[in-house]
């Protein structure tokens, strides 16, 4: 397994950090490999430029900006995303990412004289994971829609192999959250990897102290 | 009526600017008074930092960082946002406002731990944008802008005038339809 993990908090010592340095045990402990997107201590930059939007189609000189992070989606068979839900959506700062990042003839081919509509490019993705932190409950979540879910998993989801393994887990309420139920959640994560990786790869949880 | 219109698009030479030109241009005709915030003109940030995010719930220290933007939401009765949908949401830069203008005390308040509309001095909440995808495949991925935009942001608001103009499948879309949705959110606007 190639495991490219895209992780966006702005605060160290996050409980998204803890749910992060969760994964990557776990995928150390399964012998896979794992590279990191952290997208604030990269200091990345979430603004398509003009000149980038312009130049959008012309592939490849499109991913000339950001080569690197598109040489590591192309190497990865396994998505991952560790964030917090911000307005029901993902952190501008995550959102970039997918704006600069997922272009045309990467994530997806553009319509052409054969193909009517937009064709997926990330056929190489066989697992796709969200993990996600909410202030809202489950159930106001589900009223909104879930869009930040709905965006990955259908979304980034429909770019991946059609036959992928995709796993979600969030914990609602997070500013009511306690050291119980954040404990009870990386317990969550854990057992959701596991399937991901497609077997049980014991690892300790942590005792996550930080919020949010 | 003192619209604020929030703007996101790279290039000036673009259909969004288009769009953005057109509903400025027919609301200042109706004799409304337009405020637009042209966020990439405005070099808009749109990272909440670390700072930011500790100091989130702190009403009202929180709107600091952004005090300016503040104001000219408040001082609004309708709100419209420009934009084009890039994967399945808004531009960053626009996410990126939300993110940091739309902080507890100014959108919302939370009581109880429930969450309260704050934003209710604006009487029309407008959208006009576009997408790479077609209707049917947005429909399917659960249009996650529009959910926002209509459930989430008019529960903040609670608008009189909800509005939501989309055009889809922008990249085949030939210049009829361009113009004809152009058209579509003139007419809109004459009524909004």
């Amino acid at each position: 397994m190639r495991a490219l993990i895209v992780y966006c908090h702005p605060r160290e010592g996050s409980f998204n950090a803890a749910v992060r340095d969760l994964v990557l045990a776990k995928l150390r402990a399964a012998g896979a490999e794992a590279r990191l997107h952290d997208l604030y201590a990269d200091g990345f930059q979430p603004v398509l430029t003009g000149p980038e939007w312009q130049g959008y189609l012309s592939c490849p000189d499109n991913l000339q900006p950001v080569a690197g992070y598109v040489a590591d989606l192309r190497w990865c068979d396994t998505l991952i995303f560790v964030y917090p839900t911000w307005w029901y959506g993902l952190p501008a700062m995550l959102k970039g990412w997918l704006d600069r990042v997922l272009l045309p003839d990467v994530a997806f081919l553009m319509p052409d004289g054969a193909h009517k509509t937009i064709r997926p490019g990330l056929q190489q993705v066989k697992g796709l994971a969200v993990f996600t932190t909410c202030g809202a409950s489950w159930w106001l979540t589900r009223v909104i829609g879930a869009p930040g879910r709905r965006t990955l998993l259908r979304g980034v989801g429909f770019l991946c192999a059609p036959r992928k393994k995709h796993v979600f887990a969030a914990h609602y309420l997070m500013d009511s959250s306690t050291a119980a139920s954040r404990a009870a959640h990386l317990g969550v994560v854990s057992r959701r990897m596991d399937r991901l990786i497609g077997r049980v790869v014991p690892v300790e949880v942590p005792f996550a102290e930080a919020a949010e | 009526m003192r619209a604020h219109v929030v703007y996101a698009h790279p290039c000036d030479d673009s259909y969004a600017r288009a769009l953005c030109d057109t509903v400025v241009g027919t609301l200042t005709g109706r004799g409304w008074q337009v405020d637009l915030c042209d966020l990439y003109a405005e070099g808009f940030d749109p990272v909440m930092s670390a700072e930011e995010r500790r100091g989130y719930h702190s009403v009202p220290g929180n709107t600091a960082p952004v005090q300016g933007h503040v104001d000219r939401l408040r001082a609004a009765t309708a709100l419209i946002f420009v934009h084009p949908v890039w994967n399945f949401g808004p531009p960053a830069i626009l996410k990126g406002y939300f993110d940091r203008v739309f902080v507890p005390g100014v959108s919302f308040r939370l009581e109880d731990g429930r969450v309260k509309p704050a934003m209710t001095h604006i009487a029309k909440l407008g959208v006009v944008t576009t997408y790479g995808a077609t209707w049917l495949r947005a429909t399917l991925i659960g249009d996650p802008p529009r959910r926002v935009m209509t459930r989430a942001f008019a529960h903040a608001a609670q608008p009189d005038t909800m509005l939501y103009l989309a055009l889809y499948d922008m990249n085949r879309a030939d210049a009829a339809r361009r113009a004809g949705y152009l058209a579509r959110v003139k007419a809109k606007m004459e009524t909004f």
